[in-house]
């Protein structure tokens, strides 16, 4: 690359005597800059730059006759987030599928090593916006773990509450962006009054609108307002005939139940063999759900079902969504009917230097098993923060659904699995 | 004082002098005028003396090419028609699904958004026009041209009213079939052109969807020229006058059903729009369009609804005739166009002014302290002018057969318009294999069940009773 010379000044204000001085930067001497006679159609090719480094890489990138990759993502209108998909197409159909991750990668788990335990709280929250409280109620419970800390019980009903009413608006979203995905305008909007509503509500509590940062190590910030109770009875009486009302605009279409039926089936074993967890798990027929199987909080005091169902395809998965959200609804009718009185925070010292230990956290979230597995080694930060994020488990399995869909399915069902790219890439 | 030049080439020399000195110390206003209002005068002479050297060859050429001119000023028409059409179109879209969807929509331009579509019409045209690296130029840029003109040639043949049309084809239906599959083409040269692979599979897919639906299309209205006995388009809207129960909706329900689930994988709308699914193949065949070249392909889908719509209307619910049988004579002499009538005059001069100082001076005498006189009389002068505007039109209604065709064929078109225009609102988008089986499976079958049952029912009925 040429230099980039400075002009000789003459002082201020002289212009050069003479003829002017021969362009210095030619963008055809930058390599930098591509032109037209540089351009063929290899190029276009979503072919690594560097030479295939493993053997399933270099397996997919030697395509067959009358195949053709193509990318879906990292921009494209219907990835959730940043998620490349390359794809092999034979026609429309799908041969094969290379996900690709790591265009939102902050290192998290490393930033949290180096904060001390309030701040961790603090820093998880973006990893998956959609539903942040729950990542935050991972590593709370994970601290408490480690620092045998007892909560109040009214701070546990209000985790419950507001974490339940996230679960409602995290599905509410999943069902509009399903829609949305599989061309329907509609829904994403219906879904996105009722989401509002709850997140404005959760702003009264929390402060914040998405990003709450309101769990803290050893109860929560702040107690139940005015404001927020008054939203919530608004809401409250008219959830459930909303929440029939918006999924009755899908359930009963006939195109969205033909394009989700039987599509992207996840097979017991192999949802189990993945480590897939949540709504997706549930789908597939096994009742696990870490509100029963592992209980945490007051979830034990609570009656509510654990919806399954058999058939694992995208549309038992939305499904389960409707009546996990129906579910949601009589928990916090319960948790209005059952809060206790008392404080909402324990005491705690200012400075938290947990013993030397390690500690396993986990919770319920949206789309599955939330978990912080933290090591402490007595100094006031964690000497080791591992993040648990559902959606990533999910994401894997994609490689195994896709291959013999066509090309229109890619939506349906990585849109059903419903991955966060904030958790998947940390 | 100059001294006089005294030889032709001194003098030649002080006029170029004098010139430069004049034109360097002139403005550029100056300079411009300087150009412009000589050429201006030279181009208005030369259009006079040649308009009145031709005026009469050229009425008499007129007049001996009538089919020629008829062709050229409908074309002309037609292609000036579908701005606007299109105009209307995507801003009630924009309106309409955001009711829908409980938002405002466009509120900003114009009284309620109305002028959104016209700014994002010249939007478009300031756009920069490109092409990217590797496309085919040409076939590039013809694309947009082939769709947008493939569809809008179609218009030619659709009645709008009595005496309101293009033309009258004794094919007009063949050729609407006809130039209505040629789009296909231009979306595959876009698809093919434009080296990009979304655009590839959009351009495949529009290509399989609208040859597939192209055939149920057809058949379908294959009934209706069996009933009527032509394909002529205005012999199919006469053979349905009289009320709603004649028209052809009646008689051909099932073809109607068939015609608008085609037509809508025709128009490329949803659910049947996979030619541009934006949450699959990004904005499929127009992911590489820019500019204008956009614009038309944009103009097409929009204009395609609406002849959609138009020819539904035509060949199944009566055309430009009245649902019900019109009470009142079309022509009364009183109010003829030829010879301008006194009530004209009389209603747009006299009344216009006797019923503003009327209006005003009621307002200005009893509205109170609030009005001054030129409110108060502006006030009356524009409830007057809507008031004459109205009977006006109202007296065209009533007088002339056109009026009130145009009338009915816009507000039954426009009923279907909506119609699609709420299934985008309404429906997911259908996958593609779904979409060529229900057309191969179910559509085609229905269609050609559709045919025998009313070319067996014409042979029954018409057969003539022979006595034994």
């Amino acid at each position: 690359m040429p230099s980039r010379t400075a002009r000789p000044n003459t002082g201020a204000g002289a212009r050069p005597q003479g003829p002017p001085a021969p362009a210095q930067h030619r963008s055809e001497d930058d390599p930098r800059v591509m032109l037209e006679r540089d351009i063929n159609a290899d190029m276009y090719e979503p072919i690594p730059p560097y030479p295939t480094q493993t053997e399933r890489e270099s397996e997919f990138y030697s395509s067959g006759d009358g195949e053709m990759f193509i990318n879906i993502g990292p921009h494209h209108p219907a990835t959730h987030g940043v998620l490349r998909l390359v794809l092999k197409l034979s026609g429309e159909q799908i041969v094969d599928v290379d996900p690709v991750l790591g265009y939102l990668h902050r290192g998290v788990e490393k930033i949290c090593e180096n904060s001390d335990y309030y701040h961790v709280i603090d820093q998880v929250d973006p990893l998956e916006y959609i539903s942040s409280l729950f990542q935050e109620w991972a590593a709370v419970l994970a601290f408490e773990k480690l620092m045998d800390v007892e909560v109040p019980r009214r701070a546990e009903y209000i985790r419950v509450l507001s974490g339940e009413l996230l679960r409602i608006a995290s599905h509410t979203l999943y069902m509009g962006f399903l829609a949305l995905d599989l061309g329907g305008l509609t829904p994403i909007l219906y879904s996105f009054i009722e989401r509002d509503e709850i997140m404005e509500m959760l702003a009264s509590l929390t402060g914040a609108r998405m990003l709450f940062n309101y769990f803290r190590i050893g109860g929560v910030n702040g107690d139940l307002n005015h404001e927020f109770m008054s939203r919530l009875g608004d809401w409250m009486s008219r959830a459930a005939k909303q929440t029939e009302a918006n999924a009755g605009l899908l359930n009963e279409n006939e195109i969205f139940v033909r394009r989700t039926r039987g599509v992207g089936v996840l097979d017991r074993a192999t949802a189990l063999r993945f480590g897939v967890t949540g709504g997706n798990l549930r789908a597939a027929g096994v009742p696990f759900d870490l509100r029963r199987a592992h209980p945490y909080s007051v979830y034990p005091e609570l009656d509510f079902n654990i919806p399954t169902r058999d058939e694992g395809d995208s549309l038992a998965r939305y499904l389960i969504r409707v009546d996990e959200v129906r579910e949601s609804i009589r928990i916090i009718d319960q948790c209005l009917h059952n809060m206790p009185d008392g404080p909402v925070m324990a005491k705690l010292p200012r400075l938290l230097r947990p013993r030397p230990g390690r500690a396993w956290g986990a919770c319920e979230g949206p789309r599955g098993m939330m978990g912080v597995y933290a090591v402490s080694d007595g100094s006031d930060q964690p000497f080791r923060f591992r993040i648990h994020d559902p959606s990533f488990m999910h994401l894997e399995t994609v490689p195994t659904l896709l291959p013999g869909n066509l090309l229109a399915d890619t939506m349906t069902i990585v849109a059903s699995l419903d991955p966060v790219l904030g958790g998947i890439d940390k | 004082m100059r001294a006089i030049p005294a030889t032709f080439r001194e003098q030649t020399r002080a006029a170029r002098a004098f010139a430069e000195q004049a034109w360097s110390g002139a403005s550029t206003t100056d300079r411009l005028a300087l150009i412009l209002v000589p050429l201006a005068l030279m181009a208005f002479v030369g259009f006079v003396v040649s308009a009145v050297v031709m005026l009469g060859p050229t009425i008499d050429f007129l007049g001996a090419n009538q089919p020629l001119v008829r062709f050229g000023v409908a074309a002309v028409g037609i292609l000036l028609l579908t701005v606007p059409t299109a105009f209307v179109l995507i801003y009630m879209e924009l309106k309409v699904i955001a009711r829908m969807n409980l938002r405002v929509g466009p509120n900003r331009l114009g009284p309620w958004g109305a002028a959104t579509s016209m700014i994002h019409g010249f939007k478009v045209l300031s756009k920069e026009d490109f092409a990217p690296t590797g496309a085919d130029v040409t076939v590039f840029t013809l694309a947009p041209a082939v769709t947008f003109l493939a569809s809008v040639m179609t218009l030619l043949v659709i009645p709008f009213a009595p005496g309101i049309f293009g033309q009258d084809l004794n094919i007009g239906l063949l050729y609407f079939f006809a130039m209505g599959g040629l789009s296909v083409l231009g979306l595959l040269m876009a698809g093919w052109s434009s080296f990009n692979k979304y655009s590839l599979l959009g351009g495949l897919r529009s290509a399989a969807q609208i040859v597939s639906y192209e055939i149920p299309l057809t058949l379908s209205a294959v009934g209706v020229v069996l009933i009527a006995g032509s394909m002529s388009m205005t012999h199919i809207v006469m053979s349905q006058s009289g009320s709603a129960l004649d028209w052809f909706v009646f008689k051909q329900p099932l073809a109607v059903l068939i015609f608008f689930i085609a037509a809508t994988a025709e128009a490329n709308r949803t659910p049947f729009d996979l030619t541009e699914a934006d949450s699959e193949i990004v904005a499929g065949f127009a992911t590489e369009y820019s500019g204008m070249r956009f614009g038309f392909f944009f103009f097409a889908e929009y204009v395609n609804v609406f002849i959609m719509s138009a020819l539904l209307v035509t060949i199944f619910f009566g055309g430009w005739t009245a649902p019900f049988n019109w009470p009142w004579a079309y022509n009364l002499n009183w109010l003829d166009a030829s010879g301008i009538g006194l009530l004209w005059i009389g209603i747009v001069a006299v009344v216009l002014f006797v019923a503003t100082d009327i209006l005003g001076a009621a307002i200005w005498l009893f509205g109170g302290r609030d009005w001054s006189a030129p409110a108060a009389f502006g006030l009356g002068f524009l409830v007057a002018g809507a008031g004459v505007t109205a009977a006006v039109g109202l007296a065209c209604f009533i007088a002339f057969d056109w009026v009130q065709g145009i009338f009915w064929f816009m507000a039954k078109t426009y009923v279907f318009v909506f119609v699609f225009v709420w299934m985008r609102a309404t429906l997911p988008r259908v996958r593609v294999d779904q979409l060529m089986g229900f057309a191969w499976k179910w559509l085609l079958p229905a269609a050609l069940l559709n045919l025998f049952v009313t070319a067996a029912a014409i042979l029954i009925l018409n057969q003539p009773v022979t006595p034994r």
